[in-house]
């Protein structure tokens, strides 16, 4: 029996390779899709004709300066807000956590809210109307950098992880408690320009404001992928995994370092975009049924893509004009997800 | 076999800090383990065997004194050489949805692999040579959270296995199993200790077990810390002093425990073999002393099973059928 086990063992790679091919086939369809789909009805042909050589000016430009550019965005930020979802599930073994655990993302609406409410005079509301001005970048980039430092700061100091995740989600609520007074005193038409901002878009990015988040995720990424055999010590728990002779703090400061650059950047950009970032890495296990970071993280890349891109055909809601807000689709999608996780972990008790 | 001490505590002192205070948990420990040997550690709950097996481990800061593992001293390894040279294995379950008995032990190449974490050829023979010797290999494929408890524990030995390390310490290995997992797993770290030429530190409450199994015992008592073999210990009589209650009784003669009773008086049991020896325990059990000779009262155990228990008092005589109706009969 042993013997024959041990001939027979081959792993998976198999198998993955033909899950990773039709969720290749599957994310570029959606990402042809979702240039395709939008408020001006575009043929195939010009679509392609657009992308691959040239077409007339007009659909080249829709194609190239609008749809093109937001379907990047949903790819990348499908892709690092599940990234940064993984691995806080892992740091945390929690299966509840995900890229806003650490108050990233309070800390970046208090940012913009300080910009949009708190400075309303100054500025007006036409220049504030959503994303893609600089100002409201920098003011959410700041903000969630300052949260981010604090927990970096805690997260050396903490002994018990646990403790570094109760804190970040006490200081959510604080800071959310600051904007909550803030958006009470502040005029209708400045909270409206809040409001939308929370909601979460991923239009309305300049081509430069899209290369600095290329940029920025590809570093959150690349430490990722740095830290994918500390994720999978840390599945053991902190001590075994201390024991097996990994370096936790600098595990803990790498993994937090690189989901705060990854959330804070799509935040500082796209406003709070929920869900995905805990729906995601769920999905991602559940199709390549491993609990290995060396094949979900590039899993993730597809996964979340995908997931990210199909969120976004549904908001432009197939011919119609209107573009639903980012944040009530992809809740659509990643509720049901977090739902079917808690009635299953009911049964197996175990940690994801 | 080599006998260099692969594992050696000088004056090491064990606790934690507290408000920028050491407070210290135990008196300083002076211990050691040679290569090949089966160590229990074993002493009442609170006494600091968790704190000792996590010092060594690495993953509590001692609070003086040096901890030396293959003649170095732990604080000069690397994260990575120190794990190369000393793995950990504790009541701590670890349980991950979507994670096979075979990733599991793999984790234990960690400080053998690449950034990466990949698993040559060379690690695969080991991790299937590990699932091999720990009986698993028939489960290399099934999921962590679809095997028992004892299973699991098996895995994780596995694992700390395939980190090839020099020293493993086990934290209460065997806690939670039931006996039978209990035995199996105990058989286990002898066997492994013995083949593999590894050191194996293990705490446990089962004094059976240890005394059994152990090639050595660390007898964490309330004064010091005793090391030797099992025997030696029981003849020093050092094992009284773990019980300081007067109602356990260790007998050194056999090394089983025995809790007092009032004295209910002498019985004298005629028969032969385990009905005997059965009977004997009851009554023990229940508070009576067992003699030799015959008494004007007592107790004539069937000749075969289907037989009566007979009770003998003077001329008179009473039938049970069970050695519980008897039992309960003379204690009422």
């Amino acid at each position: 029996m042993t013997e024959k086990a041990e001939i027979q063992y081959t792993g998976s790679t198999g198998k993955n390779i033909i899950i990773f091919s039709v969720l290749l086939v599957i994310a570029s369809v959606l990402f042809l899709l979702d240039i395709f789909m939008g408020s001006v009805t575009l043929k195939m042909m010009d679509v392609f004709r657009a992308l691959f050589t040239f077409s007339e000016p007009e659909i080249e430009m829709i194609v190239l300066k609008f749809r093109l550019p937001k379907a990047i965005t949903a790819t990348v930020v499908g892709i690092a807000l599940s990234i940064s979802g993984l691995q806080m599930q892992t740091l945390f073994r929690n299966p509840m956590a995900g890229p806003y655990v650490l108050g990233i993302s309070s800390g970046a609406s208090l940012g913009v809210a300080f910009i949009i409410l708190g400075f309303s005079a100054d500025i007006s509301p036409e220049n504030l109307r959503g994303m893609g001005n600089w100002s409201v970048i920098a003011a959410a980039w700041a903000g969630a950098g300052a949260v981010m430092v604090l927990m970096l700061w805690l997260s050396t100091k903490l002994k018990d992880i646990l403790t570094v995740l109760i804190i970040g989600i006490m200081l959510a609520g604080g800071i959310s408690a600051i904007v909550t007074i803030m958006q009470y005193f502040s005029h209708e038409t400045m909270l409206k320009a809040y409001i939308i901002w929370t909601m979460g878009s991923l239009g309305n990015l300049t081509a430069s404001q899209l290369n600095v988040m290329l940029l920025s995720v590809a570093a959150g990424i690349l430490i990722s992928l740095l830290s994918v055999k500390r994720l999978n010590a840390l599945l053991l728990g902190e001590n075994y995994a201390s024991t097996i002779g990994l370096n936790v703090g600098l595990s803990r400061f790498l993994i937090l370092t690189g989901t705060s650059i990854l959330a804070g950047s799509i935040t500082a950009f796209c406003g709070p975009v929920g869900f995905i970032g805990i729906a995601v890495p769920h999905i991602t296990r559940l199709i390549f049924k491993s609990a290995d970071h060396r094949i979900l993280i590039p899993g993730i890349f597809l996964t979340g893509s995908s997931i990210m891109l199909l969120s976004d055909i549904v908001s432009q809601l197939p011919g119609s004009d209107n573009v639903l807000p980012v944040n009530s689709v992809t809740a659509m999608v990643g509720i049901p997800v977090v739902i079917w996780v808690v009635l299953r972990n009911r049964k197996y008790q175990g940690v994801f | 076999m080599n006998n260099e001490k692969v594992l050696s505590l000088e004056s090491l002192i064990i606790g934690y800090e507290k408000g920028g205070h050491n407070i210290p948990v135990y008196m300083p420990v002076n211990a050691s383990g040679r290569r090949g040997e089966l160590i229990a550690v074993i002493g009442r709950n609170g006494i600091g065997k968790s704190t000792l097996l996590r010092s060594i481990a690495g993953l509590q800061k001692p609070l003086g004194g040096t901890i030396n593992i293959n003649g170095k001293e732990i604080r000069e390894y690397s994260k990575t050489g120190l794990a190369q040279n000393l793995g950990y294995v504790s009541t701590e379950v670890v349980k991950v949805n979507n994670m096979r008995v075979y990733d599991l032990v793999s984790l234990g190449r960690f400080p053998h692999t690449n950034w990466y974490g990949k698993i040559k050829q060379s690690d695969h023979e080991v991790v299937m040579n590990c699932l091999k010797m720990t009986g698993m290999s028939a489960l290399a494929d099934t999921l962590i959270t679809e095997i028992s408890d004892g299973e699991r524990q098996k895995a994780m030995i596995a694992r700390v296995l395939a980190q090839d390390a020099a020293v493993m310490v086990m934290d209460e290995p065997t806690a939670f199993l039931d006996i039978t997992s209990r035995y199996e797993i105990v058989h286990l770290m002898h066997q492994l200790a013995g083949e593999k030429g590894g050191t194996i530190l293990f705490s446990t409450h089962d004094l059976n077990i240890a005394i059994s199994q152990a090639d050595k015992i660390w007898l964490m008592l309330d004064d010091d810390l005793k090391q030797g073999s099992p025997e030696d210990l029981m003849l020093e009589g050092s094992f009284d002093k773990l019980f300081t209650s007067p109602e356990v009784r260790f007998n050194t003669d056999d090394g089983t425990l025995t809790i007092k009773k009032e004295e209910r008086g002498s019985f004298y049991v005629e028969g032969t073999g385990s009905l005997k020896y059965w009977t004997e325990k009851a009554l023990s059990r229940a508070g009576f002393s067992i003699t030799c000779e015959k008494t004007p009262r007592f107790i004539r155990t069937p000749s075969d099973k289907c037989g009566m228990w007979v009770l003998v008092n003077g001329n008179s005589s009473r039938e049970y059928s069970t050695i519980y109706d008897l039992v309960r009969e003379l204690t009422a």
